[in-house]
C-alpha cells in the first residue's frame, strides 16, 4: 500500500464516548477524536502502537483490521455514527476504538510535556490486544510490551473491556508513567504503589470528561430516586444543577454510576468509591488505605473535588439565557476545558517528581510548582489554590513544605539556589541531549545536589521540553534530568554508613539496595531552577522506606513484574485487603 | 460468644472425659483427624470418636501406596466400626473427598450421629448460581461459592484444551488447585444423609451440635463469621467481590466452551496454515503464557475464598483444649480474634491451647500472628506443659520457595518446631504408619 498523501496532522476517528452502557435514546454515544494522521499498516499499526487481535483463551487470530482507502488515497473513518451490532461485534471497530484512545492518551502526554514521549517498554509499538482473554480484567504488561484487554459475558451483551474508555486510558497511563519514571514500579512505600493506580484513574476520568459530548450529555441525567423527574428543556440547564454540591453528585456520583454498572467486574467501583470518599484527614494513616488501589482513591477523590471547585466557580460566572436557566453546551464546554486543564496540569506534574520513593506530597509540590512555572497568575480560577485545599483536606500537605528544609510559600518546590556553581565548562547545547554531559555536571556538583558521593550514580533520562504559556503565548524551554543513585550494603552497614535505623528485626546480614535521586530542571540558559530530590541521604525517609519494605515482605518474596497489574485490579476486584504483618 | 457449659462450672453430676486421642492420618496434601474421646469412668458412654476431614488432593506416592479407602478402612477398624460424629471444615476436595466414593461407602456404615459443616453448606441457602441477582444475601453469598467452582471447573477445561499453548509447570498448578475447587457433589450429598438429617450448619458463636455425642466436653465456634458478623467487618466492596465471581464464571463458560468470540468474522488466513504471521510471532506465545499465569492467579484466588468458610471449632475436654482450624485464612479469623464483641472471651480461651491443628497445611497466611502470639504454652525448652501442633501436608504441591509461598511456609515450621512439640504427617511412612497418635490426660 502507498502511502497516504498527507493533508492535515491529524485525522478524526469515531470512538464509544465511555462504554456502550451509556446510550442516548437507545444509541451507544459515540464520539470523534482527532489522532495523529500517521501511515497505518494492518492491524492497525501505527508508528506507536500495534492492534493484535488474538485471543489466548480460545487460540484464535482474527485477521487484522485494513483502513479502507478513499480515492484521493486517504484513510477513511469507516466507522462514522456506527449502530449498535457495528460496536458490540465488528472487532474492526474494536481494534480502532483501542488505537484510537491509546494514541489520544499518548497524545495528551506529548500536548501537556512538550515532546515525544516513551512507552515503558524497550521499542516504541505498544503491542494492544483488544480481545485478550475471557477474564474480567485489563492490564499493563512491561515484559510483554503490551496492554491486555479481557472480555466477558455481561446480564445483556457481552462486555468488552476494550469499548471503555476509562479502562482503556488507565491503562495507557500506566505504560506512560512507567517510561517517565521508571522506577515507580518497583516497591517503595504504599503512596508509591497507590500512585500508578491513583494517577492512571485521575487521567481516566478527566480524559472522559474532557470529552464536551459525554458531559453534555450526562450533565443533570437524574440518578436513582431522581431518575423519574423532568429535566430542564433542550439546550438549557437550571442553575440550581451547577451548584458545587449538585455537580458532585450528578457529574462526579452519576458519571461514576454511568461507568460502574458491569465494569464494576474490572474496576471494583473505584471511581464510584473516590466520588463517595468524603473529605478527612484520617484516611493517609487508616490502616484500609494501605492497599495500593484503595490508597489511590484518596488521590483521585482529592483532585475530583478541586475539580468540581474550580468547575462551580467557573459555572458561576456563566449569564443566565433566562431565569434560572444556563446554557447547555456553554457549561458542558466550560467542564471539559477544567478537566482538560487540571489533565494537563496532572500530567506535567510527572517532571517535576523526584525520581525514586514518590509520595503523595511530593505530586502536591510537583503539581503545584509545574503550573506555576507555565502560568504564575492562578487569580482567573484559582486551579492551584483549590487543588491546595482539597489535597489538605484529604489529609495531604505539600511535600515542599515539610521535609525540604524551610516551608516554602503556595507549596512550590524550592527554587535551587545555584550561588557558586561552575556553569564556566559546561556545553549548555550538549547538556540537554548528551548524558555524558548532563553527567559531568552533576558529579561536579555532587555535593550540592545532595547527592551520596559512593553511591553509583547514573543519568538515566534526559528530556528537552518545549511548552507554550496559556497566559502569553511564549513558549516555556526547560531540560529535566533524571539522576538516579543506588548502594549496595548490608543492613548491619546502614547506620555506621548512613546513619539510617535498620528495622529493628531484620537480620544485620540481610543485603539491601538503598535507592535515591534527584529530578533536575534546567532553564532554557542551562542554569538550575530546581533539584527535586529524594536522597540517599535522607536517613529519616530512607529508615520509613526500609521499615515499609521489611514489614510487607518485599526482601524475601519474589513477585513477576508481568502480572503485577493484573494482580492489583483482581485484588481490587475480589476486595482482598492482604494483612500481612499476619503473615509468615 | 454466649456463656457456655465450661468444665469449671458444669455440675459433678456430668460425665466426665478422662483422656482424647487425637490421630493425625497421612493423607499427602489433605486433613483427616480422629479425635477420640474417652470416658474411663462411665463405661456406659465408652469411647466417643470425631472424625475431622477426610480428604486429599495428593496422596503419598511411596510404598505401600493408599488409598483414602485404606484410611477409611483404617479409621473403621480402630473405632471399632462406630462414628460419632462427623465434622467436615469446608468444600475442598482435600478436606471431603473422602467422604464420597469407597471411602465415602466405608464412612457413611460407620453410622455418625451428627454431622457439622459450615453454614455457607446450608442447602437452603443454595439457589441457582446463574441468577442475576440472587435474592437473599445468604443466597448471594451461596451463588458465589457455586461460581467459584464453576470458575475452577472452567479453568480446568480451558487449561486441558489449550494444552500446547500453557507452560506445563503452570498448567500443573492450575490442575492441582482447580481440582480441588471442583464441586465435590458426591461428597456433599453423602454428608447431607450419613446422619439421617442430624447435619448443623454453624457460623461463629453458634452451638456445634457435636455436644449431644460428647458429653462434658465443651465446643466452641470460632468460624466462620456470618454473613451479618462479616458486614461489621465489610462494607460495599464484599458485594463486588460477589459480583466479581458471578462475571468470572460468565466468562469462564465463554472460555470452557472453545466458541469464538466472533464468529462471522475473519481468521488470521496465515494462521489457518498453520503458521504464525512474521509480525505477531514474539507476541502471541507471550500472550499464552500471560493466560496460564492468569489462570493460576485466578484458581488461587478462589483457592483462597473458599478456604475462608472453614469452620474453626476449639474443643474444651477437660482442662485441655483442642484447637481445629481447617483451612481458615486471615479473612476468617479476623472476625473471632479482632472484631467480635465478645472477642476477649475468645482471646482468653486460646491462650491456653494444648493442642493446635495447624492451618491450612502451613500455609504463610492460616496461622495469624495474633493468634500465634496469643499461645502461652508456647516453650522453646521441652516441657510436659508445652503445646502440640501437628501439620498435615506434603511439601511441593502449593506455593513456591522463591516467592515465599511455599506450603508449608518455612518460617512458619521452623517457629513451629522450636516451639512446640511439632509433628508433621510427611514423617509417616511404612506400612503400620498410618497415623501420629498422641494423648492427653484431660485433667493433668
Amino acid at each position: 500500500m502507498e502511502p497516504e498523501p498527507r493533508k492535515s496532522s491529524t485525522r478524526r476517528l469515531t470512538i464509544v464516548a465511555q462504554d456502550p452502557s451509556v446510550t442516548i435514546n437507545n444509541r451507544i454515544l459515540t464520539t470523534q477524536v482527532e489522532v495523529p494522521a500517521e501511515f497505518l499498516a494492518r492491524g492497525p499499526c501505527g508508528s506507536r502502537v500495534h492492534v493484535i487481535d488474538y485471543d489466548s483463551s480460545t487460540g484464535t487470530l482474527y485477521e487484522p483490521f485494513a483502513y479502507p482507502v478513499n480515492p484521493e488515497g486517504a484513510l477513511e473513518d469507516p466507522f462514522s455514527r456506527p449502530n449498535k451490532r457495528t460496536v458490540m461485534t465488528n472487532p474492526g471497530f474494536h481494534a480502532q476504538n483501542v488505537y484510537a484512545i491509546v494514541m489520544r492518551t499518548l497524545g495528551r502526554f506529548e500536548y501537556a510535556l512538550g515532546r515525544r514521549v516513551s512507552w515503558g517498554i524497550p521499542g516504541h509499538q505498544l503491542k494492544v490486544a483488544p480481545h485478550a482473554f475471557a477474564d474480567a480484567n485489563a492490564f499493563y504488561s512491561r515484559e510483554d510490551e503490551c496492554l491486555a484487554f479481557g472480555y466477558f459475558p455481561g446480564e445483556k451483551d457481552m462486555v468488552f473491556t476494550c469499548l471503555s474508555h476509562d479502562v482503556i486510558a488507565h491503562e495507557t497511563c500506566h505504560a506512560l508513567i512507567d517510561g517517565l519514571r521508571h522506577h515507580f514500579m518497583t516497591p517503595s512505600s504504599p503512596d508509591q504503589a497507590a500512585f500508578h493506580e491513583g494517577f492512571s484513574d485521575i487521567v481516566a476520568l478527566l480524559s472522559v470528561f474532557a470529552l464536551r459530548d459525554v458531559v453534555h450529555a450526562l450533565l443533570d441525567r437524574p440518578t436513582g430516586a431522581e431518575a423519574g423527574l423532568a429535566q430542564s428543556p433542550e439546550g438549557l440547564i437550571k442553575r440550581s444543577s451547577v451548584t458545587m454540591e449538585a455537580l458532585k453528585h450528578s457529574v462526579l456520583l452519576g458519571l461514576a454510576e454511568q461507568m460502574g454498572q458491569e465494569l464494576s467486574a474490572v474496576r471494583g467501583r473505584a471511581l464510584r468509591q473516590s466520588a463517595l470518599l468524603s473529605p478527612a484527614g484520617s484516611y493517609m494513616k487508616d490502616p484500609a488505605y494501605m492497599e495500593p488501589h484503595r490508597r489511590g482513591e484518596i488521590l483521585v477523590a482529592a483532585m475530583l473535588n478541586a475539580f468540581i471547585r474550580v468547575l462551580s466557580e467557573r459555572l458561576r460566572g456563566l449569564g443566565s439565557v433566562s431565569e434560572n436557566y444556563l446554557n447547555r453546551g456553554r457549561v458542558a464546554e466550560e467542564a471539559a476545558d477544567c478537566a482538560a486543564y487540571l489533565l494537563t496540569m496532572s500530567i506535567r506534574a510527572l517532571d517535576y517528581v523526584p525520581p525514586v520513593h514518590l509520595d503523595f506530597r511530593d505530586f502536591l509540590s510537583a503539581l503545584l510548582t509545574a503550573d506555576h512555572e507555565i502560568r504564575p497568575d492562578d487569580s482567573r480560577y484559582q486551579y492551584r489554590d483549590s487543588l491546595r485545599q482539597s489535597f489538605d483536606r484529604f489529609g495531604i500537605t505539600p511535600g515542599a513544605a515539610s521535609y525540604a528544609g524551610v516551608p516554602t510559600p503556595d507549596g512550590l518546590w524550592n527554587r535551587f539556589d545555584d550561588t557558586g556553581f561552575n556553569y564556566d565548562c559546561v556545553h549548555f547545547e550538549d547538556l540537554g541531549r548528551d548524558r555524558d554531559e548532563m553527567f559531568r555536571f552533576v558529579w561536579e556538583h555532587r555535593e550540592r545536589l545532595a547527592l551520596a558521593p559512593d553511591a553509583y550514580t547514573e543519568i538515566v533520562s534526559l528530556r528537552r521540553c518545549h511548552r507554550i504559556a496559556p497566559d502569553d503565548g511564549f513558549p516555556l524551554r526547560e531540560t529535566v534530568a533524571e539522576c538516579r543513585q543506588r548502594v549496595q550494603l548490608t543492613a548491619a552497614e546502614l547506620q555506621p554508613l548512613y546513619g539510617i535505623e535498620k528495622p529493628p528485626d531484620m537480620p544485620a546480614s540481610l543485603q539491601l539496595t538503598l535507592h535515591g535521586g534527584t529530578t533536575l530542571i534546567f532553564d532554557e540558559f542551562g542554569r538550575v531552577k530546581f533539584s527535586i530530590s529524594n536522597s540517599i541521604l535522607n536517613r529519616e525517609r530512607q529508615a520509613d522506606h526500609l521499615r515499609y519494605l521489611w514489614k510487607y515482605g518485599y526482601f524475601d518474596k519474589g513477585a513477576s513484574l508481568r502480572q503485577r497489574f493484573s494482580r492489583i485490579h483482581l485484588r481490587r476486584s475480589m476486595d482482598l485487603a492482604k494483612d500481612i504483618e499476619e503473615e509468615w | 460468644m454466649k456463656p457456655c457449659d465450661t468444665p469449671a462450672n458444669r455440675p459433678d453430676t456430668a460425665p466426665r472425659p478422662s483422656k482424647t486421642t487425637v490421630r493425625s492420618y497421612q493423607v499427602g496434601f489433605g486433613d483427616c483427624f480422629l479425635l477420640s474421646v474417652h470416658y474411663d469412668d462411665n463405661p456406659d458412654i465408652g469411647t466417643r470418636h470425631i472424625l475431622i476431614d477426610c480428604g486429599s488432593t495428593a496422596m503419598p506416592k511411596y510404598k505401600p501406596v493408599r488409598s483414602l479407602r485404606d484410611v477409611a478402612d483404617n479409621i473403621r477398624s480402630v473405632t471399632g466400626g462406630k462414628l460419632h460424629g462427623v465434622v467436615a471444615t469446608h468444600r475442598h476436595k482435600d478436606h471431603i473427598g473422602g467422604f464420597a466414593g469407597a471411602a465415602g461407602d466405608i464412612i457413611m456404615a460407620l453410622q455418625p450421629e451428627v454431622v457439622v459443616q459450615p453454614w455457607t453448606e446450608d442447602p437452603t441457602a443454595q439457589v441457582d448460581a446463574r441468577a442475576p441477582v440472587p435474592a437473599s444475601r445468604k443466597g448471594l453469598h451461596a451463588a458465589t461459592l457455586m461460581n467459584m467452582q464453576k470458575v475452577a471447573d472452567c479453568a480446568l477445561q480451558e487449561v486441558r484444551s489449550r494444552k500446547g499453548a500453557i507452560a506445563s509447570g503452570v498448567r500443573d498448578q492450575i490442575e492441582f488447585i482447580g481440582d480441588d475447587n471442583l464441586s465435590n457433589k458426591d461428597a456433599v450429598e453423602n454428608l447431607a444423609a450419613m446422619a439421617n438429617g442430624n447435619n448443623h450448619y454453624v457460623h461463629y458463636g453458634m452451638t456445634s451440635g457435636l455436644e449431644e455425642v460428647l458429653p462434658g466436653v465443651t465446643i466452641h465456634v470460632l468460624g466462620p463469621p456470618s454473613l451479618e458478623q462479616s458486614d461489621q467487618v465489610l462494607s460495599q466492596r464484599s458485594r463486588d467481590a460477589d459480583e466479581f465471581w458471578h462475571f468470572q464464571a460468565a466468562a469462564g463458560r465463554s472460555a470452557a466452551s472453545q466458541k469464538r468470540l466472533f464468529p462471522k468474522a475473519d481468521i488470521c488466513s496465515t494462521r489457518q496454515k498453520g503458521r504464525l504471521p512474521i509480525e505477531t510471532r514474539w507476541f502471541l506465545p507471550r500472550l499464552d503464557r500471560i493466560r496460564g499465569e492468569q489462570l493460576l492467579q485466578i484458581v488461587r484466588s478462589l483457592d483462597h475464598a473458599m478456604n475462608n468458610t472453614s469452620l474453626i471449632l476449639l474443643f474444651e475436654v477437660g482442662r485441655r483444649k483442642f484447637l481445629f482450624a481447617g483451612d481458615a485464612q486471615i479473612e476468617n479469623w479476623e472476625y473471632c480474634l479482632k472484631t467480635a464483641s465478645d472477642r476477649q472471651s475468645v482471646l482468653r480461651l486460646l491462650e491456653d491451647v494444648d493442642f493446635y491443628k495447624v492451618g491450612h497445611h502451613g500455609s504463610l497466611n492460616a496461622t495469624p500472628k495474633t493468634l500465634w502470639n496469643l499461645f502461652r504454652k508456647r516453650n522453646k525448652t521441652d516441657s510436659p506443659e508445652r503445646m502440640s501442633t501437628v501439620v498435615s501436608t506434603m511439601g511441593g504441591k502449593h506455593g513456591s520457595d522463591s516467592r515465599g509461598t511455599e506450603v508449608p511456609r518455612r518460617k512458619l515450621t521452623d517457629a513451629l518446631k522450636e516451639e512446640t512439640d511439632y509433628l508433621t504427617t510427611q514423617t509417616l511412612r511404612g506400612k503400620d504408619a498410618f497415623f501420629h497418635q498422641q494423648e492427653f490426660d484431660a485433667w493433668v
